[in-house]
């Protein structure tokens, strides 16, 4: 019944939760350091606004917030979303933008205050500070909790066909009602291989990072 | 720690407040555009129909050329093209259609849906273009066994479905049934499924018995060439009759158009060929 066979289906699946997948690395790495910013702001205003939005985001399903942004604009406003791969890359950013922020204050606030105390004893600025000490310290802490979440990532992208996004899983659905199952099964092979790969990524990545301490 | 609890009391009712503007105005913009004659003027603004589908043969499928087709497919793109727009298939969520709908992310749900009270009374629905029954799918192996009796039994129908409604009541039965499914399974335990292919795979995996689905989407799933050619569609208890629609934004004047056009295509015979390429004559209503 469907014209393309299944394989040739779930790859063209799989190819949109690749791209989801990165272009919410992208735009969500950033965004959640941002994010952290607002969160350890002296300004108290900002850093409760900025913890309100990590609670809510943190503390309410992503398949809530997909349908929140698919469908709110036109429910609201009457202006409906015309891409429901924007509408999912959105959500996503949001969510995972969210997540990052919290891991990467971890990761800040976990850089003992002597550091900053050497790096003004030298007469660096704070910006100084930040970039040449802290930061590298950051980053080598925050490999590993950051490394779940992003495969927690790739599997997470399955959940955008809730808003009619043709991703492997409802790819492979449809050949369920013609009454075909093995291919539903066969996405785990598709979720494994490239979750193996970004995990040999990650530990090599960890092992760039060996040659100083912490 | 009194300070705290009072600033998060703010909190949370700050926040419950916001939401409940949202969904007001979220009804109120709902009722003003599906007001009296704005739809039809919208879809015409915009060219073109949006139809929310699902994939299932034989109403909406692809064809061995990669070809959307399908009864309800042809279908809807004779309709329009009698209307004088465009017609775009969107692939939607089942569950979610009647959001699809309010949000204007779809213009109608034109994929082999049952008329309902519930439905009637959410939505602007067709007159109805064609009969659906409920079907009965289970084991060849173990079908004398379970057409004996379902007592204590597993049956499982899709969530929302016709076939749960009526399962558990929900549905009452009208002059077209035979048997009420109600007392048929009402020694039977019931799981319900998130679709119709999952309730199929419930029987295969043995983890319920017995499914009961719209007998025009079990056609398309069970039989030989499937996953499911150890499984058998049974007819013989008539649970009814159903009624497939067309569903609408409440309200809407375009339900109006579409009836026209139909009818005109009953007249002209295009339906009678359509419904003849995929084996549905039997089921059309004149």
């Amino acid at each position: 019944m469907m014209a393309t066979s299944p394989m040739e289906s779930l790859s063209s699946g799989f190819i949109i939760n690749i791209e989801l997948f990165f272009i919410t690395l992208l735009l969500a790495l950033p965004l959640g350091l941002v994010i952290t910013f607002c969160s350890m702001s002296k300004f108290k205003p900002l850093k409760w606004l900025s913890r309100t939005f990590v609670w809510i985001i943190r503390g309410t399903p992503l398949m809530l917030q997909l349908f929140v942004v698919l469908y709110a604009p036109g429910l609201l406003f009457s202006m409906p979303m015309n891409s429901r791969f924007t509408a999912a890359v959105i959500a996503f950013v949001i969510n995972y933008a969210a997540y990052f922020s919290e891991i990467y204050r971890g990761g800040i606030e976990s850089v003992s205050k002597g550091q900053y105390e050497a790096g003004q004893v030298l007469g660096m600025t704070k910006t100084q500070i930040f970039f040449k000490i802290i930061l590298l310290q950051v980053i080598k802490r925050i490999i590993p909790p950051l490394s779940n979440e992003v495969i927690t990532l790739t599997k997470d992208t399955s959940l955008a066909r809730i808003i009619g996004l043709a991703e492997i899983i409802m790819c492979a659905e449809r050949f369920t009602k013609q009454g075909l199952i093995w291919p539903l099964f066969s996405t785990a092979v598709f979720f494994l291989v490239f979750n193996g790969i970004l995990t040999i990524l990650f530990g090599w990545i960890e092992k760039k990072m060996d040659y100083f301490r912490v | 720690m009194k300070k705290i609890i009072a600033m998060l009391l703010v909190l949370v009712m700050s926040v419950t407040g916001l939401v409940g503007c949202g969904s007001s105005k979220g009804n109120e913009a709902g009722s003003t555009s599906a007001g009296s004659d704005s739809d039809w003027a919208y879809i015409q603004d915009k060219g073109k129909l949006t139809v929310g589908i699902t994939l299932f043969a034989p109403m909406n499928y692809y064809n061995e050329k990669n070809k959307l087709v399908g009864f309800d497919t042809e279908m809807a793109e004779a309709v329009t093209k009698k209307l004088g727009i465009d017609v775009e298939f969107t692939e939607i969520n089942w569950d979610s259609k009647e959001v699809e709908l309010s949000s204007k992310n779809i213009d109608c749900i034109w994929n082999g849906m049952c008329i309902t009270e519930e439905r009637k009374q959410n939505m602007s629905i067709s007159d109805p273009y064609l009969y659906n029954t409920q079907a009965m799918v289970m084991k060849k192996s173990r079908e004398k066994e379970i057409m004996k009796s379902v007592k204590g039994l597993t049956v499982t129908a899709e969530q929302g479905s016709t076939g749960e409604g009526k399962i558990d009541g929900s549905i009452a039965d009208d002059d077209t049934v035979k048997v009420s499914a109600q007392d048929y399974f009402k020694d039977a335990n019931y799981v319900a499924s998130d679709s119709m292919a999952k309730a199929l795979m419930e029987v295969k995996s043995g983890t319920a018995d017995v499914a009961l689905v719209d007998s025009v989407c079990a056609l398309g799933m069970v039989g030989e060439g499937t996953d499911y050619s150890d499984l058998v569609i049974n007819m013989d208890n008539n649970f009814g009759q159903q009624e497939y629609g067309i569903a609408f934004r409440k309200g809407s004047d375009v339900t109006e158009k579409v009836n026209e056009a139909i009818k005109e295509l009953y007249e002209d015979g295009t339906v009678d060929t359509i419904a003849k390429k995929y084996g549905l004559q039997e089921m059309l209503i004149k």
